[in-house]
C-alpha cells in the first residue's frame, strides 16, 4: 500500500484496490464494498497516516458508505475525497461522512448524480453535507454564502513534562516524594504516619468506564473498586459518601496498608505544582506503579494523585488531603515504565568524590536517613557545607520560604 | 481556626458545591468560553499539562486560544478532582484528569459565599504522546 501513498500530499491512492497487482499476486483480497475490508483499511490509515488530507476511494463497488462513517473520528484532517465511479444510489449516503471538512468532493459516476433536475440542486444538497466545499465533479464551485461563525481551528498547546515554580519547590517535592514512596513501596506503610497531619482526609477513585482502549492489562481494578469514592453515583446515599473518605491519619495510613504492594517508577513522575502559598503546598503527581502482589501481581497501573501539605516541623511537609485516582497504565506507559536507572533529581554528570566529600556523604546519609543519591545532591546544591544542607533538609529553609511567601502577600494586598 | 461544624457536616456541604461546580465548569468551557475567567480568582494559576498560566488576563488569552471545547489564610477551601475525557475540535478524543482548589470568597450580592478556582491543574493522560 505504501506505493499508493504520496507523502508531500498527504494523499493516499486506492482506486480500484481489489484488482491491485501487488495484492492479487500475494492473494490479499481487498474487497472495499465489504465492511471488514473497509475498516482494516481507516485502521492502517489511523495507525499510519493519521494526517491525510486525500484520499482516493474510486472504481470501488461501493454501494453505502456506513462502513467509511468512523473516518470522520480518526482522519480529521480529510480534505479531499474521491469517491466517483461507484455504486452510490442516494446522496443520503453522504449523511454518513458528515463533520468530515471536504473541500473537494467526486462523485460523477454514481447512480446519484442523475437524480437531479438541475446543477444548483445537486450542488446545492452536497453542500449541506460540506458547506466548505469548493470543488465538486472537477468543477469550481461558486464561493459558499454563510456566516463564518466558526473560527480557524487552533491548534492547542504543546505539552510540557513537570511543572515546579521554583528550584526551591522542586527540591523541597522531590525530596518528599522520594522518602514517601521508599516507604510506600516498602511492604510497611505504618511510618507514613508522620508525613499526614492529625486531621488528614484520603479518598481513591477509578475510572467510570473501566475500558480503556489502548490498555493490553485488562485486569480488573477490583482492588480499588470497593472505595472507590465518584460523589456523582452517590448523590442519594450521602453515607457511603462519607464512609469512603478516610478521615484522621490512622485511617488513612491504615487504608493505605490494606492497598496492594506497589513498586513505583520514580524517575518517571511528573509532578504539577497548583498552588503554593504561604499556608498551603498543593501538588499532583501522576506516573506508573507495578502490583508487587496479589491476584494482580505484576499489573501495570497508572495513577494521579493530588497531595495537599502544610508547612510543619521537621519533616518539612505535612499532608493534609490526598486523593489518588487509580487506572491501568496504557500500552506506551508500560513500554516506557522503569526504563531509567534509579533517579539523580539533576542532570549534571555525577562527579567523582573526594575522601572527605565521600566522609561528609555517609555522615549525612546517617543523619538525613535519605540515600546515598540524594544525599549527595543536596549537598552539592550547597556546596559541601554540611550545616547549609542539614538545615535544608531539617526544613527550616522550607519556614524561611513559606515566610518569604507571606509577606510577598502582605506587602502586595 | 475553630470550626463548629462537625467533619461530617463538611463533607456534605462539599459534596453538593462539587458537583454544583463541575457541572457549571464543564458546561461554560464548551458553551460560553468567554465567561470562564470569570470563574477564577483575579491572581489564579493554571497549570495545563505543564504550561503555568497564571493571572485573570493570561487565563483569558489562554482559553480563547484552546480549539472549539491563592488560597489565602483561614480561607475554606474545597479540593475537586475529576477525570474523563474531551474532544477538541480537530483533534481526536483523549482522557484527562483534572483539579482544582475552590475558595469560598464573601459575595457582596448575597449571604452565600461565591466560590472561585484558586488553581486549576489539567493533564492528557497521554500527554507524552
Amino acid at each position: 500500500m505504501a506505493k499508493r501513498f504520496d507523502g508531500s500530499q498527504q494523499a493516499l491512492d486506492l482506486n480500484n484496490i481489489r484488482v491491485d497487482p501487488d495484492l492479487v499476486s500475494q492473494n490479499i483480497e481487498v474487497t472495499l464494498n465489504r465492511r471488514n475490508s473497509m475498516l482494516a483499511v481507516i485502521k492502517i490509515i489511523e495507525e499510519n497516516i493519521p494526517e491525510l488530507i486525500c484520499l482516493n476511494l474510486s472504481n470501488n463497488r461501493l454501494y453505502r458508505l456506513d462502513d467509511l462513517a468512523d473516518i470522520v473520528n480518526k482522519v480529521p484532517n480529510l480534505k479531499i475525497l474521491n469517491l466517483s465511479h461507484n455504486e452510490l444510489k442516494t446522496e443520503r449516503e453522504l449523511d454518513k461522512l458528515k463533520g468530515l471538512k471536504l473541500v473537494e468532493l467526486s462523485l460523477e459516476g454514481n447512480p446519484l448524480s442523475g437524480h437531479y433536475k438541475n446543477q444548483a440542486d445537486y450542488v446545492s444538497a452536497v453542500r449541506e453535507r460540506f458547506p466548505k466545499l469548493l470543488k465538486l465533479d472537477g468543477h469550481v464551485l461558486p464561493p459558499p454564502i454563510g456566516f463564518d461563525l466558526e473560527v480557524a481551528p487552533a491548534t492547542l498547546p504543546p505539552c510540557k513534562a513537570s511543572y515546579f515554580c521554583s528550584e526551591e519547590i522542586k527540591n523541597i517535592i522531590l525530596c518528599f516524594l522520594q522518602q514517601y514512596y521508599s516507604i510506600y513501596d516498602s511492604g510497611d506503610r505504618q511510618p507514613l504516619l508522620d508525613a499526614y497531619h492529625d486531621g488528614a482526609a484520603f479518598s481513591l477513585s477509578i475510572p467510570f468506564t473501566l475500558q480503556n482502549p489502548t490498555t493490553i492489562d485488562l485486569s480488573s481494578l477490583g482492588e480499588y473498586q470497593k472505595d472507590c469514592r465518584n460523589i456523582r453515583r452517590m448523590k442519594d446515599d450521602p453515607t457511603t459518601r462519607f464512609r469512603l473518605i478516610k478521615h484522621t491519619r490512622l485511617n488513612v495510613v491504615a487504608f493505605l496498608n490494606e492497598l496492594p504492594k506497589t513498586q513505583h517508577d520514580i524517575a518517571s513522575l511528573i509532578v504539577d505544582v497548583n498552588t503554593y502559598t504561604a499556608t498551603l503546598l498543593a501538588f499532583t503527581v501522576s506516573g506508573v506503579f507495578k502490583e508487587t502482589d496479589g491476584k494482580s501481581r505484576d499489573s501495570f497501573r497508572a495513577f494521579s494523585r493530588v497531595f495537599i501539605a502544610v508547612p510543619a516541623g521537621n519533616a518539612g511537609l505535612c499532608i493534609v488531603n490526598d486523593e489518588l485516582f487509580v487506572r491501568n497504565a496504557t500500552t506506551e506507559e508500560i513500554r516506557r515504565a522503569f526504563v531509567a536507572p534509579a533517579p539523580t533529581p539533576s542532570s549534571s554528570p555525577v562527579p567523582t568524590l573526594s575522601a572527605p566529600q565521600q566522609e561528609m556523604l555517609a555522615a549525612f546519609s546517617l543523619m538525613s536517613g535519605m540515600n546515598l543519591e540524594w544525599s549527595q545532591k543536596c549537598l552539592q546544591d550547597n556546596d559541601w557545607d554540611f550545616d547549609r544542607a542539614a538545615q535544608i533538609f531539617t526544613g527550616l529553609k522550607v519556614h524561611q520560604w513559606f515566610t518569604r511567601i507571606n509577606e510577598e502577600f502582605i506587602y502586595k494586598t | 481556626m475553630a470550626s463548629t461544624v462537625d467533619f461530617r457536616t463538611l463533607v456534605d456541604q462539599s459534596c453538593r458545591y462539587s458537583d454544583e461546580f463541575v457541572n457549571i465548569y464543564y458546561d461554560c468551557i464548551d458553551k460560553r468560553r468567554r465567561n470562564l475567567t470569570r470563574l477564577y480568582l483575579d491572581k489564579a494559576t493554571l497549570v495545563w499539562n505543564g504550561n503555568a498560566v497564571t493571572g485573570r488576563d493570561a487565563l483569558s488569552e489562554f482559553f480563547e486560544s484552546l480549539p472549539s471545547k491563592q488560597a489565602t489564610q483561614g480561607q475554606t477551601t474545597l479540593l475537586v478532582v475529576t477525570a474523563g475525557s474531551v474532544k477538541f475540535d480537530g483533534n481526536k478524543q483523549r482522557y484527562f484528569n483534572q483539579n482544582f482548589l475552590l475558595t469560598a470568597q464573601a459575595s457582596p450580592n448575597s449571604d452565600q459565599p461565591v466560590w472561585k478556582i484558586a488553581s486549576d491543574c489539567f493533564r492528557f493522560q497521554d500527554w507524552a504522546n
